[in-house]
């Protein structure tokens, strides 16, 4: 296997967090929202259920991935009669982070929804807007803050995902070695130098994203307690 | 024409108005707690749990026993809430047409010149004061062109600013493009002054249905403490005292010495609110008093609650409240038909608009 320049693997690995990240975002916004708008033990369960990928070791996620996946499971042998191939490809690493993400973009999301004045909301029911408009006139531009800090937080965590991935995407120099998987390979084989300048790149900008959260977070709490 | 049917549970009792109002400008009365505000949701169609009738000037807008619960979007109701729920995110142009549909068509012009917003379209709910936040909120309402208004005035408002009031609006708004509504008050001045009905609650209930002069009577036995029965009186400043002392309000054919008014052009519609406790009453001719206000008359009505007695007296042309002490009016004598006079200091007189 050739060795691959740290541009390349940093653009591939840009590559499938932003794709990743947008894949989940209308799905994570979706479920934000309704999470936000219910009560009760249904709402506990999706919760749970959404926030397992953070608690369980990644590569039993991925673990579980693989298993669904396989050509003789039932979603394997539906993307293998539609010619997709997924395993072992940028779409397994694409899979992998996404699921990872989800609950970073969802959590901070719905607790911005649920911050949303509900009394605003009927407000734009009664001003002639239907369900969707209001969601979108008033939901959503309140929410912004909480919205875009999940999506970046999801964003990071998509880029530096190591356990999932390597699972059911393994690490294929080129086409899924991400910075993470080329940072334990490198250093597998030796290479501290090549290692550490991939480890200072994650550093910045994993840097320049959690202080953009912290800043966008920090004026949302400011501007509630004004 | 306004008719409720309305039942809706509530945490501690159950709302139950049945009402048909033969007018299309109702005052909702009662005190704090009493389903005022419950009573405008379920008809804004904001309570889902709310069954029951609403037709406003024969148009039915929800009737659940024949499965019709129009959605509050298809309602065109325009509702006022205590604390104007302006949307933080839109400044007050975008606000007043927010409800405005996509082409256009609305009442934006109309509603920024009947409230007098046009100087702050620009700035944002958070920078406003409470009264123009009342306003915005009014504005947006009727921007939409809806069959009916509800107002919900904030309870604070009584200790609100004189000129935060959204009264003098609310008869501008009657006036200028004859909107049907439903405005609850603590202030049964106000209702005498704007509305032709009064609706008064107790504790989720009808007490009183009927004129507002009448729902003053059942007020002020109620001993409500938050409860105001001030006179309001919308007239034309003749003269603004700019240059003398005084200003001279004319109601009518009636005239009255007002404070001088700075900054107030001659012919300005205005709007005074004289505190029950400001009208004196004398049974005799009034001569050689300080009061610039003086007005022949005769009780149309003696309630007592409490300590208090609150006399009703029509005169020049307008029917007043006096609130004296059960004793003052006992020594007088006061009784229906009774002739008297009523003075009025002219730094009772406090303007609204």
């Amino acid at each position: 296997m050739e060795p691959r320049s740290d541009l390349s693997i940093l653009l591939l690995t840009l590559r499938v967090a932003a794709i990743a990240t947008l894949v989940i975002l209308p799905v994570g916004i979706f479920a934000a929202w309704r999470l936000s708008r219910r009560e009760g033990a249904v709402r506990t369960l999706a919760e749970t259920l959404l926030s397992l990928p953070l608690v369980l070791p990644p590569t039993a996620v991925g673990l579980l991935l693989l298993e669904a996946l396989r050509r003789s499971g039932p979603l394997g042998r539906l993307l293998d009669r539609l010619g997709i191939e997924v395993l072992f490809t940028w779409k397994a690493v694409v899979l992998a982070t996404a699921v990872m993400s989800f609950p970073l973009l969802v959590r901070p999301a719905r607790t911005a929804f649920e911050e949303v004045d509900p009394r605003l909301l009927a407000m734009g029911r009664s001003l002639g807007s239907g369900p969707l408009a209001v969601f979108r006139r008033v939901a959503l531009p309140l929410a912004w803050r909480g919205i875009l800090a999940g999506t970046l937080l999801a964003f990071s965590r998509a880029l530096g995902e190591f356990g999932a991935t390597i699972m059911i995407a393994g690490s294929i120099p080129g086409r899924t070695q991400t910075m993470a998987l080329a940072i334990f390979q490198r250093n597998q084989i030796g290479q501290d130098d090549a290692s550490m300048r991939l480890v200072g790149i994650t550093v910045v900008i994993s840097f320049l994203i959690v202080w953009t959260t912290e800043f966008i977070t920090r004026r949302r709490t400011r501007r509630a307690m004004g | 024409m306004i008719e409720l049917s309305l039942a809706l549970p509530l945490s501690r009792y159950r709302l139950e108005v049945t009402a048909s109002l033969p007018a299309d400008t109702v005052a909702v009365l009662g005190p704090s707690g009493s389903g005022k505000t419950s009573l405008l949701e379920a008809i804004a169609g904001l309570r889902p749990k709310a069954v029951g009738r609403v037709v406003i000037r024969g148009e039915c807008v929800m009737d659940t026993a024949n499965g019709l619960r129009l959605p509050p979007e298809r309602r065109r109701i325009g509702y006022v809430p205590q604390d104007a729920c302006l949307f933080p995110h839109l400044d007050v142009r975008d606000n007043v047409r927010f409800g405005m549909r996509s082409n256009g068509s609305g009442l934006f012009e109309e509603a920024v010149a009947i409230l007098e917003i046009a100087p702050l379209l620009g700035r944002f709910p958070g920078t406003l004061s409470g009264g123009e936040r009342q306003r915005v909120a009014l504005a947006r309402a009727i921007a939409t062109e809806p069959r009916l208004l509800l107002l919900d005035e904030p309870l604070a408002a009584i200790d609100l600013a004189l000129r935060g009031r959204i009264l003098p609006y609310l008869l501008r708004v009657r006036e200028s493009l004859g909107v049907p509504f439903l405005y609850v008050t603590h202030n049964a001045g106000e209702a005498r002054a704007v509305a032709e009905a009064a609706l008064v609650l107790r504790r989720g209930a009808v007490a009183f249905a009927g004129t507002p002069e009448a729902a003053l009577e059942v007020m002020s036995a109620d001993e409500d403490p938050e409860a105001r029965f001030d006179n309001i009186l919308a007239g034309v400043l003749e003269v603004t005292g700019q240059d003398g002392e005084i200003g001279t309000l004319r109601v009518g054919d009636a005239h009255f010495t007002v404070p001088r008014e700075k900054g107030v052009p001659a012919g300005w519609r205005a709007v005074y609110s004289v505190a029950p406790e400001d009208v004196l009453v004398s049974t005799k001719p009034l001569e050689g008093i300080s009061a610039r206000n003086v007005h022949g008359g005769r009780v149309v009505s003696v309630g007592t609650a409490g300590p208090d007695a609150w006399i009703a007296i029509a005169a020049a042309g307008l029917e007043w409240t006096a609130r004296l002490t059960r004793t003052a009016s006992d020594v007088l004598g006061l009784e229906t038909g009774l002739e008297v006079w009523i003075a009025v200091k002219t730094q009772a007189f406090k303007r609204l608009r």
